[in-house]
């Protein structure tokens, strides 16, 4: 039986208080403990930012790379032993940023991942530069006179490049994300949720309120997420309703499964055969 | 030596110079003739001016000799290119109607012969036959390695090849040439090997895993050979989205338990530096191949250079150790590459092999047997070596720096790892002691390193006149060093592979005082030069520098000693 103490850390938590990541990180932690999952069994893996930071505040096995590079850090990982379970976390601008061209072929790839954005459209690390999910207009310190380059909508971005799991979560309605985590990690296959994350400290506008004033959860209207033209019509709704849940998901041959090479043992687990290699060696012309 | 001929086949990219240089170098392998080859082409795939040179001896040769016996030109640009290079009882052949006829040149119609063979793709198969002959090779030979080569294309292009071959060497068989040998019947001394192949061999023998790379000439071929390796042994090869990925990748991969490499050239390299920091500061074992070209930026994408040693030897803000080395040659490479993914987990460390152009695409004949290692052993640990795995610290402070690791996923042992800087347990720390600890226990690595660190290879290492070089121009400083002396020069040289952390007390040793030392770099400031100094504190009489962007010859390194001989 896995509990939610064995994945406690005893690590300081650095995030402010009333930080939207709290609700992602309890949300995850009751996933995996539904999903029986013990910390042993979990790679975390993540960039740079404060969303970056989660590992360090629960008890797995963790990697902390670069800025923008947390993706290629986990397929490499997977490649290497495709039984890890493997969770990215990552913000707005370390998945949508810096990671840019890393998320669009990390998707290509349909490598099983998951990878959960905390989406709070500000820089928080770096104290309250504009994202790229930051609204048209948004004043910073740096952009005084407003952003001048429009919001990415990420999940567009997903669905047109060919996830097969596009999900929008809100770290305020934490049973619901919960649902969604358990969801994409059990789904083969590249699995994104872009979670809605308040900053209590920099970002002004997109705070509890007016999130909670606009979230619709679209299972109990019947939606079924099946349909990649009406999940693209959904995710570019305008803002007075945002969607909430899988917006679309199908299940397609993932990276390992297109290479053949991992239909049976691990590549960390294969033997070292000698005699095959001094074979060739011995072979060449 | 009785047999030292150079051929140089030369023209438009597409033309098939390539194929007409390996054939070339085929017949004289089977024959059991030793075969040095360098290729030169431009960033284009059609068109311009390319050639492949091909020197063939009955005695082994590490350099490419400056002087053409026989000229293949099959455009008359390359023709009026490369003319000059002829030597005085050499022998141009021209297929081109056009072209100049000299007592020098002889024209054959390669191409209206090649459509008498089955079309005018065939040009360069006759070439190849004309050539051949002219060398005075055995036909029967060359039409069995012509037909093992293309008989993996079917049956008709087998047989328009070998009508190819066959009027091509009917063509010349009435045209003087002085060049022309008895060829020895022994059988094939070695493997004709690249420094790609070698590397890419290397590879296998070293049980790497996972190799992850973004095209960049002229280290794409590497993972084009490793690639043809991944359907039989566990190895996956992938193209990534760019260098930055593709080092995170094999990062990624190391982390969870592979071994792993990425190759590049210098401006992937580039890319790749906070990576190289990642792997330094997580301790992370990683493999990368730098295959050098002349920069800035782009500067000349097909051509060799050296000029990328300080660079990798500093790569990456602030201070971690590494290896840097750098192989003379395919054989060299090959070990090199072995001993790379060793010591990447012994001291978990990044690696770097600094090949260039010149060896990655250069194909020598491989005497030396390419030996896999008997066992691997991967300095890795599990929960049964552990008193608490519960407790587990992936940066354990240990005398060595080395501290024991353990794999994700892989037992009760959770390991931690941040590109920040941490504490033992991997977690996030800006405290000063951790600070200290974790660079001093990063730093601490460097005294084991420098025991598996190889001191520079001596060859008549207490001449009066001693030579230094490091990398690819093994082949042509050794051979310069040969010519001198047979003039009565008492010259000497002294090759570094391992260069980083740098064999300071042995290269001092070697080096010593009183006579004059040159160094030999294919860059224009003597990025050696200035390494020993730094090192050892002894100052090089002079710099033989060569920066072009195309290869060393042994005699531009003998005019550059002159100036010095007393």
């Amino acid at each position: 039986m896995v509990c939610i103490e064995d994945y406690e850390s005893t690590f300081e938590n650095k995030w402010c208080p009333g930080c939207g990541n709290f609700g992602i990180l309890s949300a995850l932690k009751d996933a995996l403990v539904d999903l029986e999952l013990a910390p042993e069994q979990l790679l975390v893996v993540s960039g740079i930012g404060q969303a970056a930071k989660t590992p360090h505040f629960l008890k797995c096995n963790a990697f902390h790379g670069l800025h923008g590079r947390a993706l290629p850090l986990a397929t490499g990982a997977k490649m290497a032993n495709h039984e890890l379970t493997i969770v990215v976390h990552s913000g707005d601008g370390d998945c949508y940023g810096e990671g840019g061209n890393h998320f669009i072929h990390a998707i290509r790839r349909n490598v099983d991942i998951t990878v959960l954005v905390h989406n709070n459209r500000v820089y928080g690390l770096t104290k309250g530069q504009a994202s790229p999910t930051s609204d048209l207009g948004m004043v910073t310190p740096v952009q005084h006179s407003g952003t001048v380059s429009a919001p990415l909508n990420p999940l567009s971005m997903a669905l047109v490049a060919g996830a097969g799991f596009v999900a929008r979560g809100f770290s305020g309605h934490g049973k619901h994300l919960s649902g969604l985590i358990r969801a994409a990690v059990s789904h083969r296959g590249f699995s994104l949720i872009d979670i809605l994350q308040p900053c209590v400290s920099l970002n002004r506008v997109n705070t509890y309120e007016w999130y909670s004033k606009r979230v619709v959860d679209l299972s109990p209207e019947g939606y079924v997420p099946d349909d990649l033209g009406a999940a693209i019509t959904l995710s570019r709704q305008g803002e007075d309703s945002i969607p909430l849940g899988i917006l679309y998901q199908k299940e397609m041959p993932t990276f390992m499964d297109r290479m053949g090479a991992f239909d049976g043992r691990p590549l960390v687990a294969e033997p070292y055969d000698r005699q095959k290699r001094q074979t060739l060696l011995s072979q060449i012309g | 030596m009785d047999i030292d001929t150079t051929v140089k086949v030369s023209g438009e990219a597409g033309q098939g110079i390539q194929t007409v240089g390996q054939l070339l170098g085929l017949v004289c392998r089977e024959a059991g003739l030793y075969v040095m080859a360098i290729s030169d082409f431009e960033s284009r795939i059609r068109g311009g001016s390319s050639f492949f040179q091909i020197r063939i001896s009955n005695q082994p040769v590490r350099a490419p000799h400056h002087r053409v016996d026989l000229l293949v030109a099959l455009t008359s640009e390359t023709l009026e290119l490369y003319r000059n290079e002829l030597s005085p009882d050499g022998l141009a052949l021209i297929g081109n109607d056009s072209a100049p006829i000299d007592s020098n040149t002889q024209q054959v119609l390669f191409t209206a012969l090649a459509s008498q063979a089955g079309g005018r793709i065939y040009a360069n198969t006759v070439a190849a036959g004309a050539c051949l002959a002219l060398l005075g090779a055995p036909l029967d030979l060359c039409q069995t390695i012509f037909s093992g080569h293309f008989r993996p294309r079917g049956k008709a292009i087998t047989d328009n090849n070998l009508n190819a071959v066959l009027l091509g060497y009917e063509a010349v068989k009435d045209i003087p040439y002085s060049g022309r040998f008895t060829w020895p019947h022994d059988g094939p001394r070695g493997a004709l090997v690249d420094g790609a192949r070698a590397i890419a061999l290397g590879a296998l023998a070293g049980d790497c895993r996972l190799a992850a790379f973004y095209p960049m000439s002229p280290a794409t071929a590497i993972m084009q050979h490793l690639d043809g390796f991944s359907d039989a042994f566990p190895l996956v090869v992938e193209q990534a989205e760019d260098e930055i990925a593709a080092a995170n990748i094999a990062i990624g991969a190391s982390f969870a338990g592979v071994r792993s490499m990425t190759a590049t050239s210098g401006g992937g390299f580039c890319l790749m530096t906070e990576a190289l920091g990642l792997a330094g500061i997580t301790e992370t074992p990683l493999v990368i191949v730098n295959a050098q070209r002349p920069g800035p930026a782009t500067g000349l994408p097909t051509r060799t250079a050296q000029a990328d040693l300080l660079f990798v030897i500093h790569a990456g803000q602030d201070e971690f150790p590494r290896f840097v080395f750098a192989p003379g040659s395919p054989a060299e490479a090959f070990e090199v590459t072995v001993r790379a993914f060793h010591l990447a987990e012994k001291y978990q460390v990044p690696v770097i092999i600094l090949v260039d152009q010149y060896l990655a695409d250069a194909t020598f004949i491989v005497e030396e047997s390419l030996t896999a290692p008997d066992h691997i052993e991967r300095f890795i640990v599990g929960d049964k070596d552990m008193k608490d795995p519960a407790g587990y610290e992936r940066f354990a402070v240990t005398p060595s720096g080395v501290s024991p690791r353990a794999l994700p996923c892989r037992g009760k042992a959770l390991v931690v790892v941040t590109g920040n800087e941490h504490s033992r347990d991997g977690h996030i720390s800006e405290s000063i002691s951790d600070r200290i600890s974790m660079v001093d226990k990063r730093h601490a690595k460097l005294d084991g390193m420098r025991e598996d660190i190889c001191p520079p290879r001596a060859y008549h290492g207490t001449a009066e006149i001693l030579l230094i070089g490091w990398g690819s121009t093994e082949g042509a400083i050794a051979e310069s060093v040969d010519r001198m002396r047979a003039d009565g020069i008492d010259a000497g040289c002294l090759m570094f592979t391992d260069l980083w952390p740098f064999p300071a007390d042995a290269a001092a040793e070697a080096i010593g005082e009183g006579r004059t030392t040159l160094v030999v770099e294919q860059n224009r400031s003597g990025q050696l030069g200035k390494l020993i100094r730094e090192q050892t504190g002894i100052a090089c009489s002079g710099a033989i520098l060569k920066y072009d962007g195309r290869p060393m010859y042994p005699h531009e390194i003998v005019d550059g000693v002159l100036p010095f001989v007393r």
